[in-house]
C-alpha cells in the first residue's frame, strides 16, 4: 500500500491554526462567579426602572415606517422591504424582555418568524404585520408588564392563527 | 477562591443608552475592573484601539457601523491592536442563518437578547474556560468554528431553529444550513 498523502497532490487550501495566549485566565484565575454575585446581578436586571414606552414607541415607529413603505412602493426589493420591518421587530423582541415587557418579547418573535420564512411583503403579509404592531403597541400603551396573563395568550394565539391562514391560503393557491 | 475581574477591561459596544447602562450595570456587579463604552462600531474600533481591551461584547444592530462590521475591522484591520480579542455578540436574533452569519465575521460567542445574568456569565466563563483556537486560512480569519469537547447550555431550546453552543461550532462549518436569501442589511 502506498504511503504517499492526498494522492500526491498538493494542498489546495493553506489553513494555520493559532493558540493564542489565554491571557484572560491568567487575570481572572479560577474558581468561577459565586451565586451570591449572580444572584445579585440578576436582582439588578430584574429591578432596573428603565421605562420600556419612550424605546418601543422608538421602534414600533420604525416598523410603522416599513409597513408603510412596503405598501407604498411594493415594486420596491423585497428583501430590502422585509429587512425594513425585521430589524425593528428584533429590536422590540430584544429589548422587551430587557425591561419587564415578555409578552412584547413573544410577539416580536412570532413576527420575525413570519417574516423570516415569507416570500414577499405582499399585501396581505404586510396586513399581518400591521396587526403585529397594533397588537405589540396596545401592549406596551397598556403597560402589560409580564405576560399578559390569559389576555395576553388570546392576543398572540390570533396573531399566530392569522400567520397559519396566510400560509394555508398561500399553499390553496399553489 | 473565585475569578477576579477587577483587572479586566471590556469594551462595551451598544446603541441603546438603557442597554448599556443595564449592560455595564452587570459587568460592575461581576466585579469587572474597567468598562469601556461606545455608542456604534465606529466609536468601538476607535476605543478598542486606543483602550485595547480584554473583551468586546458588541450589539449587532447599530448605525453607521454595527456589530458584525466591527468584529471584521477588529479581526482584519491592520489598525488593530489585537486581532484575537474575544467578541461576545448581542442580538435578538437567534435564527441559524443569523448565527452562521456572526460567526464567518469572526465573533466569538453570540449571546440572544434578552437575556439573563447568568446567559451573560456563562459566555464570559465559556472565553476563558475554553477559548477557540484561531483559523487563518485564504478566505477567514477568526475563532475556530468547532468547539470539541464538553457542553455548554443543555436546556431546552426556543425553537427548532435555534442553536446550541456545540452546534455553533461544530455544525456550522457545514454551508447546507445557510439560507438561499439573505435579508438585507
Amino acid at each position: 500500500m502506498s504511503e504517499e498523502t492526498h494522492y500526491n497532490q498538493q494542498p489546495k487550501r493553506n489553513v494555520e491554526f493559532i493558540v493564542p495566549p489565554n491571557t484572560l485566565k491568567q487575570k481572572v484565575g479560577t474558581g468561577g462567579l459565586s451565586d451570591d454575585i449572580l444572584d445579585k446581578a440578576q436582582k439588578l436586571l430584574e429591578n432596573n426602572s428603565v421605562d420600556f414606552q419612550p424605546l418601543a414607541e422608538m421602534y414600533l415607529a420604525s416598523l410603522m415606517r416599513g409597513i408603510e413603505t412596503s405598501q407604498k412602493t411594493p415594486d420596491e426589493d423585497e428583501e430590502y422591504l422585509i429587512a425594513l420591518m425585521l430589524y425593528p421587530a428584533m429590536q422590540l423582541k430584544a429589548n422587551g424582555g430587557m425591561f419587564k415587557y415578555p409578552l412584547v418579547t413573544t410577539m416580536a418573535d412570532k413576527l420575525i418568524q413570519f417574516l423570516e420564512v415569507i416570500d414577499a411583503p405582499d399585501e396581505e403579509a404586510v396586513e399581518i404585520v400591521l396587526a403585529f404592531h397594533t397588537t405589540i403597541r396596545a401592549v406596551v400603551m397598556g403597560r402589560i408588564s409580564g405576560d399578559g396573563g390569559s389576555h395576553g395568550r388570546e392576543l398572540l394565539k390570533a396573531l399566530n392563527d392569522a400567520c397559519t391562514r396566510y400560509f394555508e391560503k398561500k399553499v390553496k393557491r399553489h | 477562591m473565585g475569578y477576579e475581574f477587577n483587572k479586566v477591561r471590556i469594551l462595551l459596544v451598544e446603541d441603546n443608552q438603557p442597554m448599556l447602562e443595564l449592560a455595564k450595570s452587570l459587568l460592575v456587579t461581576f466585579g469587572v475592573g474597567t468598562v469601556h463604552t461606545a455608542r456604534d462600531g465606529a466609536e468601538g474600533f476607535k476605543t478598542f484601539c486606543r483602550e485595547n481591551p480584554d473583551m468586546v461584547i458588541a450589539d449587532w444592530m447599530m448605525k453607521p457601523m454595527d456589530g458584525i462590521s466591527l468584529t471584521r475591522k477588529i479581526r482584519n484591520d491592520p489598525l488593530s491592536p489585537n486581532q484575537f480579542v474575544p467578541v461576545i455578540l448581542m442580538t435578538g436574533f437567534s435564527e441559524r442563518k443569523r448565527v452562521i452569519e456572526a460567526r464567518d465575521a469572526g465573533v466569538t460567542e453570540f449571546l440572544v437578547k434578552p437575556f439573563n445574568a447568568r446567559d451573560l456569565y456563562r459566555r464570559i466563563s465559556q472565553i476563558i474556560e475554553r477559548p477557540r483556537k484561531f483559523v487563518r486560512s485564504e478566505d477567514f480569519f477568526g475563532p475556530d468554528r468547532r468547539r470539541k469537547s464538553g457542553r455548554g447550555y443543555d436546556g431546552p431550546l426556543r425553537r427548532n431553529t435555534d442553536v446550541r453552543d456545540d452546534d455553533y461550532m461544530i455544525n456550522m462549518g457545514e454551508r447546507e444550513f445557510s439560507s438561499p436569501t439573505d435579508r438585507r442589511r
